[in-house]
C-alpha cells in the first residue's frame, strides 16, 4: 500500500497550487486595502463594514438567496417526477430518456441560454405566435420569470441524474416485502422510495443551489443588466471597477453562507437516512 | 518510386507555398527577430481579411486574442500577460502611459501616419502620437425607431427624453458606468468629467429615477441585435453600432442630442513588455493603409481612422452614403472627451451597481 501512497503527493501539490493558494489569497485580500507609497497594502474589515452596512447590497444577496432557492424547489418539483419516470422505465427507453436529459449538456450553457433571449424577447418566438392569436406582446424577457426559468432549465438535469442515480440503485426487493406485507403504493412510496433516494435528493439539491446562488451570466442575458445578483456584483468588482479587495470580501461573505448551508443539507440527509430504516 | 513522387510533390507544394504571396516567415524571423505577433483587440472589431491579408503579406503568424471592455483587457495585461499590439480606449491609454505601461513609437516606422483623419489628430491625451495610432472614433447617441418616436420630442428633450414616460419600458441603456453616467451628467448639464460631489449625486439620482419610471433594460452588445429587430424603440448606442443598425433598419434613425456627447477614440499602442516591437509597428502601419482601413471599417461599421477611406464610405455611393451614425460630429464645443480619474471611475462603478440593483 505504501507505494501507492507515494503517488498522491502530485495530486497534493496540484490540489494546494490550484485550491488552497487561491482561498488563501481571497482570504488575503478580502481583509486588506490597498494602501499608500509605503506599505502597499493593510489590514482592515473595512470591506466587510461596506458590505453590510448598504441595505441595496444586503437586499441582492437576499434576492439571490431567494432566486437560487426557488430554482432549486422548482428543480426538485419537476425533476423528481421525471427521475422516477425515467427509473420506471427499462432497456432502450431508459437509455433514450438518459440520454435526452443529458444530450443538451453537451451544447455550452451560454449558448443555450442565448437561445432564450431569441424565445422570449419582444419580438421573439413566443411573442411573435402569442401575435397572431392576437396577445401580446408579453414582457418576457428582463423579468423574474425569465431568468428563473433560465436557472431551472439549465440546472435541472443535475437534479434529475442525481435522484435517477439513486433511484435505480434501490433493492427492488423492498418494494416486493412491502407489498407482500400488505402496503399499497402510495405507502411503499412514501415510506420506502422516499427515504431511499434522499441522498441523491440531497445531492441533486446542493447541485442546483450552488451554481445558482453563484450565477452571473443567466441574470445578466435573461434579466438584463438590471437584474443584479450577488455573482455579478463579485464580476463588476473584479472585471470593471477593479476593487478585488471587495470583491473577494463578497466572495468569503458567500463562501461562508454556501458551507452553512452544506452543513444544514448534511444534517438533514442525516437524519433521513435514519428515518429511512438504515 | 511512389515515397520520391510524394516527396517531390510534398516539396512542390512547399516551395509554392512560401513563394506563392508576400514573405516567408524565414524572411519575417530575419526582417522582425520573430514571426509571431500577438495582437489583443476588441470583439467584432476587424475585417474579415485583415489579419490573414496581413499574415500573407509578410510570412507572419498573427495570435488574435479579444476583450469586452478596456478593464478586462487591463487586468489581463496587469496579470503579466504579453501582446505585442493592444487597441484599447483614450482613457484607458492615459492610464497606461501614466503607469509607464506603454513604449514610445518610432514613427519613422510608420510612415502611413499621413493617412491619417483630421478628425483624430491631436487627440487631447496623445496630441504627437508619441504612444498610439487611432484605430476607430466615434461618439455615444440615441438610436430611435423613427415610427414611433417623435422627431420633435427628441429635439426638445434631448438626452432627457429617455425619461419620457411616453417610451417607458420601450428603451435600452447602455451598461457600463462610464456611458451611463455621461448621458445623465449631459443630460443635467454637467461636464462628464465632473469631480463635483453634488452633481455626481444628482446624477446618481436621475439615473435612479428613470431606473423606477422608465424601466429600462441595461445591455451591451445585445443592443445591435435588439434594436435591427425592433425590440426596443430607443437606445443608448456607440456611434458605429449604431450605424450597423442603420444600415439593417431603416425604421432606425441615429440623434445626437445638443447637450454634447462622448467624442472617443480607440487607438493601438505597443505595451512595454511586447516581445515583438518591429513587427508591431508594421502592424499599426498595415492598418492605417486604405485596403486594411477599408476592410474594417465597411465591416464593423465604426468611422475610419483613414481619411481616404472615411470620405469614400460616407460619400457619393459609398456603402454609409446617408447614414447619421457613421461619420462623427466635429468640433461642437459641448462634445467631451474621457479623462482618466480612477477614484471617480471607483466611485461612479460603486454606483452604478446600486442604480441596476435598487428599485427592484
Amino acid at each position: 500500500m505504501k507505494q501507492f501512497r507515494n503517488m498522491a503527493y502530485p495530486y497534493i501539490v496540484w490540489s494546494v497550487i490550484m485550491i488552497v493558494l487561491p482561498m488563501l489569497m481571497i482570504l488575503m485580500y478580502a481583509f486588506t486595502q490597498k494602501g499608500n507609497d509605503v506599505l502597499t497594502f493593510r489590514f482592515t474589515i473595512e470591506n466587510f463594514l461596506k458590505f453590510f452596512s448598504d441595505p441595496i447590497f444586503l437586499d441582492v444577496l437576499r434576492r439571490s438567496l431567494w432566486v437560487a432557492l426557488l430554482t432549486t424547489v422548482l428543480c426538485l418539483l419537476l425533476g423528481y417526477p421525471i427521475a422516477y419516470i425515467i427509473s420506471q422505465t427499462s432497456g432502450r427507453k431508459k437509455i433514450l430518456l438518459v440520454m435526452l436529459i443529458t444530450i443538451p449538456m453537451w451544447i455550452n450553457m451560454l449558448v443555450r441560454t442565448y437561445a432564450w433571449v431569441g424565445i422570449l424577447q419582444d419580438k421573439g418566438l413566443i411573442n411573435t405566435l402569442l401575435g397572431y392569436i392576437g396577445i401580446g406582446p408579453l414582457p418576457l424577457i428582463y423579468t423574474d420569470f425569465a431568468v428563473v426559468l433560465g436557472m431551472v432549465y439549465n440546472f435541472i438535469p443535475f437534479m434529475i441524474l442525481q435522484i435517477y442515480t439513486s433511484l435505480s440503485k434501490m433493492d427492488k426487493s423492498y418494494l416486493e416485502a412491502a407489498s407482500d406485507l400488505g402496503a399499497n403504493k402510495v405507502e411503499s412510496f412514501i415510506k420506502i422510495t422516499l427515504p431511499l433516494s434522499l441522498p441523491g435528493v440531497i445531492s441533486g439539491i446542493t447541485l442546483v443551489f450552488l451554481p445558482a446562488v453563484s450565477s452571473f451570466f443567466i441574470p445578466k442575458m435573461l434579466g438584463g443588466g438590471q437584474y443584479v445578483l450577488i455573482g455579478n456584483v463579485i464580476e463588476s468588482q473584479f472585471l470593471t471597477s477593479g476593487n478585488w479587495n471587495f470583491g473577494s470580501a463578497i466572495s468569503l461573505i458567500m463562501a461562508i453562507i454556501i458551507m452553512i448551508s452544506m452543513y444544514i443539507t448534511k444534517k438533514v440527509d442525516k437524519t433521513g437516512q435514519k428515518e429511512g430504516g438504515r | 518510386m511512389k515515397k520520391l513522387i510524394a516527396v517531390a510533390v510534398t516539396a512542390m507544394l512547399l516551395l509554392t507555398g512560401c513563394g506563392g504571396g508576400g514573405a516567408s516567415s524565414e524572411d519575417a524571423i530575419e526582417k522582425y527577430g520573430s514571426d509571431t505577433l500577438k495582437v489583443y483587440n476588441w470583439g467584432e472589431y476587424i475585417g474579415e481579411s485583415v489579419i490573414s491579408d496581413f499574415e500573407k503579406e509578410f510570412g507572419v503568424k498573427v495570435v488574435y486574442e479579444v476583450f469586452d471592455s478596456n478593464e478586462m483587457m487591463y487586468t489581463k495585461l496587469q496579470a503579466g500577460d504579453a501582446y505585442d499590439v493592444l487597441v484599447p480606449s483614450d482613457y484607458m491609454i492615459e492610464r497606461l502611459m501614466n503607469e509607464e505601461m506603454l513604449q514610445p513609437l518610432d514613427l519613422s516606422l510608420i510612415p502611413n501616419i499621413s493617412n491619417l483623419a483630421d478628425g483624430v489628430k491631436n487627440l487631447p491625451y496623445d496630441p504627437d502620437n508619441t504612444y498610439s495610432i487611432p484605430y476607430f472614433w466615434g461618439s455615444v447617441g440615441i438610436v430611435y425607431n423613427q415610427n414611433n418616436v417623435d422627431a420633435a420630442d427628441l429635439e426638445a428633450e434631448g438626452y432627457n427624453i429617455l425619461k419620457n414616460e411616453k417610451y417607458a419600458d420601450k428603451i435600452y441603456m447602455y451598461d457600463s458606468e462610464r456611458d451611463s453616467f455621461m448621458v445623465a451628467f449631459k443630460a443635467l448639464g454637467y461636464s462628464m468629467n465632473t469631480q463635483n460631489p453634488d452633481e455626481i449625486q444628482a446624477a446618481y439620482e436621475w439615473l435612479m429615477e428613470q431606473r423606477k419610471t422608465m424601466n429600462p433594460a441595461y445591455v451591451a452588445d445585445e443592443v445591435i441585435d435588439g434594436m435591427i429587430n425592433g425590440n426596443k424603440d430607443m437606445a443608448v448606442v456607440y456611434s458605429g453600432d449604431a450605424a450597423t443598425i442603420l444600415a439593417e433598419n431603416e425604421e432606425m434613425g441615429f440623434f445626437l442630442p445638443n447637450e454634447g456627447t462622448n467624442l472617443w477614440s480607440d487607438a493601438m499602442v505597443i505595451p512595454a513588455n511586447a516581445e515583438n516591437p518591429k513587427l508591431a509597428h508594421e502592424f499599426i502601419n498595415y492598418i492605417l493603409t486604405y485596403e486594411a482601413s477599408m476592410d474594417n471599417s465597411e465591416t464593423v461599421g465604426y468611422a475610419s481612422s483613414n481619411q481616404e477611406v472615411l470620405d469614400e464610405l460616407s460619400g457619393e455611393g459609398g456603402y454609409f452614403e446617408g447614414n447619421e451614425a457613421y461619420l462623427p460630429r466635429d468640433g461642437y464645443d459641448k462634445d467631451e472627451v474621457f479623462e482618466d480619474n480612477q477614484v471617480l471611475k471607483e466611485q461612479l462603478t460603486q454606483l452604478w451597481i446600486k442604480v441596476k440593483a435598487g428599485g427592484q
